[in-house]
């Protein structure tokens, strides 16, 4: 056990003198590492803001049923009854227009907008999800209910709201292709750099393997040092974005407070930053690993 | 300690560098195998230390047939071996200290005790004084000199030396065979390949002749 811990403490002692001895080789490749894998983190964080700012706008596919200003309630819950027996609707929820009123009032912006207004502006209304989303049944919904009394419009109109949950889902998937592709190149990256390094320590290499060198023995330096290398790469890929996302907060925020609201870019958890650098030393490892394997199956 | 079979060593181009020779070495003994340049010497030793293997009959080391050794157990194999090369395989981005560690991080020994090893490896072959010098600036028999600190400071069992004379005057070959038959007279088990019978005078070890890989009678 002890001789296991002081082969990898050399090791690992080895991989540091490595960096030492090359520092601006071992820079320029941590900056080209970092620089990689802080894009695809980049849009991720991006697509984490838009899909919360998209989340502030009511894109539930709902159907809104908006009763005239002079339904009461008695017939707010006559409709109510009506709308849970039609057969394309799952769920039927209702909105009173005090509750409507005082939600608008917390909008930004609407509170002064409103308080010019005598009394309640808002009708009652009912949101309905429906069970089919199909055009033909939604023409069927929305005509059979703006035929009931006392309905003064109905909305069904929500298509865009699928259409930017679909671009959700593909900017999803595209950051996500993003971040395969481009650590797969940061392997190969990795397994160049190392392999570069190999060449340069052939000699010590061959001599040491003569001697009784284990394979793993030469690896090992090898392997710490790829992953040592993923490790500073992933923190700085993670100090750039945190970097870029405190001075883009910034901005936005500065742009929404001039409309009289408030937003907070969300950036990385600790959790999320750790497990970049995670990342990095794990594709490092990789590197080397894939590297070391084929110059020692060469050599 | 060491047996060869009826070994054979052909190379794909048909090459025939031993021709099915047979004899052994007893631990403690000391041995020179000696013959003209493409006798075979280098081959020999190289089966030994596993660096090839044979194409037919076996060699065995403790025991153990070389030519079947899977990797882990020829590294350890090596580990137990003290190797001089004909080429010295110095790391000239190493200095003389660190050149004959490494031996000993290959086995991970702790640095204290390596230090103190190799330094006495150092002194017994009159190079402590030069332990922060790089190979490169050492002469010819202080190279070989080094080699030998770093075949030994590990203590092996078996010493396997090719052509350690190969390079150097007659005065600094006696200092080298010198330092071969103290490691002996420990009871290290020394095999020594060389062409210069000569460099070979005064020495007391069985001699081993080979001519066109087979042994002469």
């Amino acid at each position: 056990m002890n001789a296991w811990f002081h082969s990898h403490l050399q090791a690992c002692r080895r991989a540091f003198a490595r960096m030492r001895v090359q520092p601006l080789a071992t820079a320029l490749s941590i900056a080209v590492i970092g620089v990689a894998l802080a894009l695809p983190l980049g849009f991720y964080v991006l697509l984490n803001n838009a899909s919360t700012a998209a989340g502030r706008l009511n894109a539930e596919p709902n159907v809104g049923v908006f009763l005239t200003l002079a339904a009461t309630e008695a017939d707010a819950k006559a409709i109510e009854q009506k709308l849970r027996a039609l057969p394309n609707a799952a769920n039927v929820r209702f909105i009173d227009r005090t509750t409507a009123l005082a939600d608008l009032k917390r909008t930004a912006g609407m509170a002064d907008l409103l308080a010019g207004m005598e009394g309640n502006p808002l009708p009652h209304a009912f949101s309905i999800t429906p069970k089919s989303f199909a055009a033909e049944d939604l023409t069927v919904l929305k005509k059979e209910i703006s035929a009931y009394p006392k309905v003064e419009a109905v909305s069904a109109e929500f298509e865009w709201a699928r259409k930017l949950s679909r671009f959700a889902r593909f900017a999803e998937n595209l950051v996500l292709l993003l971040a395969l592709v481009l650590c797969v190149a940061v392997v190969f990256v990795f397994g160049n750099t190392i392999r570069l390094q190999m060449l340069t320590q052939k000699e010590e290499i061959v001599v040491a393997r003569l001697i009784g060198a284990s394979k793993r023995f030469v690896s090992r330096p090898f392997l710490y040092y790829g992953a040592l290398q993923g490790l500073l790469a992933g923190l700085l890929a993670v100090a750039l974005v945190l970097g870029l996302t405190a001075w883009v907060g910034n901005e936005v925020n500065a742009l929404a407070e001039s409309y009289g609201a408030h937003f907070d870019l969300l950036t990385l958890s600790f959790v999320q930053a750790a497990a970049v650098a995670a990342t990095g030393a794990i594709l490092g490892w990789i590197g080397a690993f894939v590297s070391v394997a084929l110059f020692l199956r060469e050599h | 300690m060491i047996r060869f079979s009826a070994a054979v060593k052909r190379y794909p181009n048909g090459f025939e560098a031993l021709k099915g020779i047979s004899f052994s070495v007893e631990p403690g003994e000391m041995v020179a195998i000696t013959g003209h340049s493409g006798a075979g010497k280098s081959t020999l030793l190289r089966l030994v230390a596993g660096m090839e293997r044979v194409t037919q009959g076996s060699v065995l080391v403790n025991n153990q047939n070389v030519g079947q050794l899977a990797d882990p157990a020829l590294c350890v194999l090596r580990r137990n071996l003290g190797l001089v090369f004909q080429d010295h395989k110095l790391l000239f981005e190493r200095n003389v200290f660190d050149n004959v560690a490494l031996p000993l991080e290959i086995a991970g020994f702790p640095r204290v005790e390596a230090a103190r090893r190799v330094r006495a490896a150092l002194d017994k072959v009159g190079l402590l004084p030069r332990e922060k010098a790089f190979p490169i600036a050492l002469s010819g028999g202080e190279q070989q000199r080094l080699c030998i600190a770093r075949a030994v400071v590990h203590r092996p069992a078996i010493l396997l030396a090719d052509e350690p004379t190969g390079n150097l005057d007659q005065e600094y070959a006696k200092v080298i065979m010198a330092l071969f038959q103290s490691f002996n007279q420990v009871g290290v088990t020394v095999l020594i390949a060389t062409h210069d019978e000569s460099g070979m005078a005064g020495v007391t070890c069985r001699h081993l002749a080979l001519h066109q890989g087979a042994l002469a009678p």
